[in-house]
């Protein structure tokens, strides 16, 4: 076990962890931080993105030891039931929440998405979110929620 | 009306979900807890000579390794629905006798994930090897066996016209024309993979799983483990997607026994490629089809037959047979005949998939027709619509009121079919890079369990002190908000807002029976209970007004939660709940049962456009169009949902997903690499529609749509590519290098 300093949503974190500890093993088994989902553990679905340093990335296959000095933000980092970031209350306004297993996922993508892009076409959405997978909803609603989200952010700007 | 059914509502879990706040069973972690990960067969058929597991419980932080020693040697269905559901036993527990690659032959306990990984590494397993066979028809008849005593044959359904009618009718036309079909097996690819977490105290078993299906598991554990129903507790938790992968039992068994075993909570999640092969798949398929026609365009009959591949074990196999057995008759109105029989083979267990068998049969029923529309250069839509059910044709009793006419009609004018046609003759005479078609396809698929075996539920509602209701309904919401369907019924009754009824999660202790949640029964069957539960609370709120405020029943009504005497509100629901409390002394809850005494069918017609890329053979699919017959709309978010997400995996099964082996039955697409499903990106824009007459038999006239969603979608892809480049393909996924073939031809 090594010391490893992780800084998540603001937070400094010591934790203690193995060479082959993924930041979401640490997340989920360490921190208990569970709204990071694992889909695959193979980076392949998305269901595991967070930001570090600002790039939407998957947590299934990002070693912990590596992101030291990182800022790291989960979908808890951008807001809870009882005050919502404006891209979260856009995914439920939209019906673009099914099983929502995927969801935080997307979420955390579509934030990097706006912020690289405030404006986006439904064309760079599509691609924009072509590192997330979604069984439920043929991600229909998602790219609503997406167009949605996009004007709540400009309107708080 | 309080215009919530119509409405576009969000999933009653929404936000939950969307700030990460919502519970799945993987995020639970409970005191003491440790961890179990399965040892799974390496090999596809034969004996475990020895388990050396000596290296693994040196690792520290390693509780224990169980076998099939350590488990009851008993034999159960885990497609089991209900106490004594008398279907074929052919699963244990844990086996000795391994049937595929995936078999589960025991399960490591550590203190952590992470070791129960690391010691899983160690433990070497030595096998006396037989020779296996993986496919549905070589195992029809081979001499390999997988069962004692059982034939890999298991056994036959067969329905529609009789035999000789059929064969008489087809050597009369003028052409027979005939197919055979190969469909592979698929996966669910739910999002959260199958979870579970046993806990043993004071001689009670909780089981926490990832199930659709929690009081036939709660019945399972009681049978395998011999104790009492009443200590026997199922709990479930959100479940992030389902598509009828998690109907049946796959874990939970052994996370009850080893909870058993080690005297504490043991939580198992299984890792994708485990839940890929570990866990159910859809049937794999051949069928051949062979049908009599005229000249002048009439299918004279038909003659269906289908070998599915059930996996290792029976589970689901002859149920899937029986339910497909009467779909295709409830869409077509000629004489066909069915026959079908699930096989044994020595690949993952089959189990339910979203459609149980109607994608199968609609696939190959659907490709068959546009093949003879082909063949005798006929519209394939007017050919369909020459031998579909009419509007009230049918037996009513079992059909209800099919307006697959009317989606035919809707989907082909908003598709623009006949402009396109003459627009892809265009586009294909002048471009020489690609080549584009379109496609048509149909499907039907049932509302609720009948008449196949009971389809009932029981469903509890109490008024509280602030005019607010709890609801206790076993009814497990997979994410395709049947419990805010539920909800949003009582509310329209009630006048209430949806918030105002907060539902439980399936707990087997504390809610009322019902069966689990299969068969599209969450809006039909289990919404409308919800209706006559919300209409004997409307009718206890008014008995107690009638005590409370000293009038006549009759004169009172409800609107806005509150009950009003003509056009004067008398009081609040809360001021009734309250009244009942401190002067009735009792609490206003009531607890309803419904049965379901007919069934009624929904209906789906689609239709796509593609483009193929004449160099490299890829599909690009560029528009697509469905129209459905699910009767009155509830939540117009729900069902426009569910259908976009039926026609994703449907363009999946017809474009890329397939499970197939290599000669040692390994399974060679073994994760989400290889294993494609469509990414958003890659998804056409999706134009949906509805036919809104309604049926009788469920709330407001609602129907269903989760299965039926996705039943017309594939063929519906395969038909359109086979437009672009003339010929119909006869194995799906259609790839790239067979459309190649067939432009190179």
């Amino acid at each position: 076990m090594k010391d490893c300093r992780l800084k998540i949503n603001g937070k400094n974190y010591n934790v203690q962890v193995e060479d082959k500890w993924t930041l979401l093993y640490v997340l989920r088994e360490v921190l208990g931080l569970m709204g990071t989902k694992e889909g695959c553990g193979t980076s392949d679905c998305g269901a595991c993105k967070v930001l570090v340093d600002g790039k939407a990335m998957n947590s299934c296959t990002l070693l912990a030891l590596k992101l030291e000095g990182k800022a790291i933000t989960t979908i808890e980092g951008l807001g809870s039931s009882d005050k919502p970031h404006p891209i979260q209350e856009a995914f439920v306004e939209a019906g673009a929440v099914q099983c929502g297993f995927c969801t935080p996922g997307m979420i955390i993508s579509t934030k990097a998405l706006l912020d690289q892009n405030s404006n986006p076409s439904e064309e760079e959405i599509r691609e924009g979110l072509s590192k997330n997978l979604c069984r439920c909803t043929g991600y229909v609603k998602i790219i609503d929620a997406v167009q949605l989200a996009a004007k709540k952010v400009k309107e708080l700007k | 009306m309080n215009n919530i059914i119509g409405s576009r509502t969000p999933i009653d879990d929404a936000l939950a979900k969307a700030t990460g706040e919502a519970t799945y069973t993987a995020d639970i972690k409970l005191a003491n807890m440790c961890y179990g990960k399965l040892i799974l067969s390496t090999i596809a058929f034969g004996k475990v000579k020895s388990i050396n597991y000596t290296e693994a419980l040196k690792i520290e932080g390693v509780i224990d390794v169980l076998t099939y020693k350590d488990f009851p040697n008993i034999k159960y269905n885990s497609a089991l629905r209900f106490k004594d559901h008398g279907i074929l036993k052919t699963e244990t527990v844990i086996s000795e006798t391994v049937r595929f690659v995936g078999d589960r032959i025991g399960l490591v306990i550590a203190e952590s994930l992470a070791i129960a990984e690391k010691a899983l590494k160690l433990i070497e397993v030595e096998y006396e090897e037989y020779k296996p066979v993986f496919d549905e028809e070589e195992a029809a008849t081979s001499s390999i066996q997988l069962h004692e005593g059982l034939n890999n044959k298991v056994g036959t359904i067969s329905t529609g016209a009789d035999a000789e009618t059929v064969a008489d009718l087809i050597s009369k036309a003028d052409f027979i024309i005939e197919d055979k079909i190969k469909i592979p097996m698929v996966n669910h690819v739910s999002l959260e993979t199958y979870s579970v977490i046993g806990e043993y105290r004071s001689k009670k078993i909780t089981v926490y799983a990832s199930t659709q299906n929690s009081f036939a598991v709660r019945v399972l554990i009681s049978d395998v483990f011999n104790m009492p129903l009443n200590k026997v507790r199922v709990i479930q938790p959100t479940l992030g997607g389902a598509f009828g992968g998690k109907l049946e039992v796959v874990t939970e068994l052994v996370a009850a026994g080893a909870a058993m075993k080690v005297k504490r909570p043991v939580k198992i999640v299984l890792s994708r490629k485990e839940s890929m092969i570990a866990s159910r798949t859809r049937n794999g398929a051949t069928i051949d089809v062979k049908s009599g026609v005229n000249k002048d365009g009439t299918i004279v009959a038909t003659d269906f037959k289908i070998l599915i591949n059930t996996g290792a074990y029976v589970g689901s196999g002859m149920n899937v047979i029986g339910a497909m057995s009467h779909k295709l008759l409830k869409a077509y109105k000629y004489p066909l005949r069915y026959t079908g029989s699930p096989v044994v083979t020595n690949t993952p267990i089959a189990g339910a998939m979203r459609g149980y068998g109607s994608p199968q049969a609609f696939l190959g029923m659907n490709l068959h027709i546009d093949k003879i529309a082909m063949t005798l250069g006929v519209d394939p839509v007017e050919l369909n619509m020459k031998h579909i059910v009419d509007k009230n044709e049918v037996d009513i009793l079992a059909f209800g009121n099919p307006e697959l006419k009317a989606c035919v009609t809707r989907g082909k004018e908003l598709f623009d079919w006949e402009s396109k046609k003459k627009e892809i003759s265009k586009f294909n005479k002048k471009n020489q890079d690609f080549i584009r078609g379109i496609g048509f396809g149909i499907g039907a698929h049932g509302a609720g369990v009948y008449p196949a075996h009971q389809d009932c539920v029981n469903l509890l509602l109490r008024l509280n002190e602030d005019g607010s209701f709890n609801y206790w309904s076993a009814s497990h919401d997979m994410g395709n908000g049947s419990l805010t369907a539920q909800k949003m019924i009582m509310s329209e009754v009630l006048t209430t807002d949806v918030e105002d009824i907060e539902a439980t999660q399936v707990n087997t202790e504390t809610c009322p029976w019902n069966l689990g949640d299969y068969a599209s029964r969450g809006v039909f069957v289990e919404g409308q209970g919800a209706y006559k539960l919300a209409d004997a609370m409307k009718n206890l709120i008014l008995e107690t007004s009638v005590l409370k405020f000293k009038v006549h029943k009759e004169a009172l009504s409800i609107k806005d939660k509150k009950v009003w005497l003509d056009d004067k509100p008398l009081g609040s629901f809360g001021d009734i709940a309250v009244y009942a409390q401190t002067t009735l002394q009792k609490e206003l809850s009531v607890l309803v049962d419904h049965h379901s005494i007919a069934g009624r069918t929904s209906y789906g017609a689609h239709f796509a456009e593609v483009e193929i890329n004449r160099e490299n053979g890829a599909v690009k699919v560029l528009d697509y169009v469905a129209v459905h017959d699910s009767g009155t709309i509830i939540n117009r978010y729900g069902i426009e949902g569910q259908l976009e997400g039926g026609i994703h995996m449907g363009i999946g099964y017809a474009l890329s997903e397939k499970m197939t082996f290599d000669e040692k039955g390994n399974l060679l697409e073994n994760n989400l690499k290889k294993y494609q499903i469509f990414k958003s990106n890659e998804m056409p824009e999706i134009k949906v529609d509805f036919i809104e007459t309604g049926d009788n038999g469920g709330p407001f006239g609602a129907k269903s749509i989760s299965e039926c969603a996705t039943v017309p979608s594939a063929q519906t892809i395969i038909n359109a590519v086979a437009n672009a480049i003339g010929e119909h393909t006869n194995t799906i996924p259609i790839s790239k290098e067979e459309i190649l073939n067939i432009i190179n031809k």
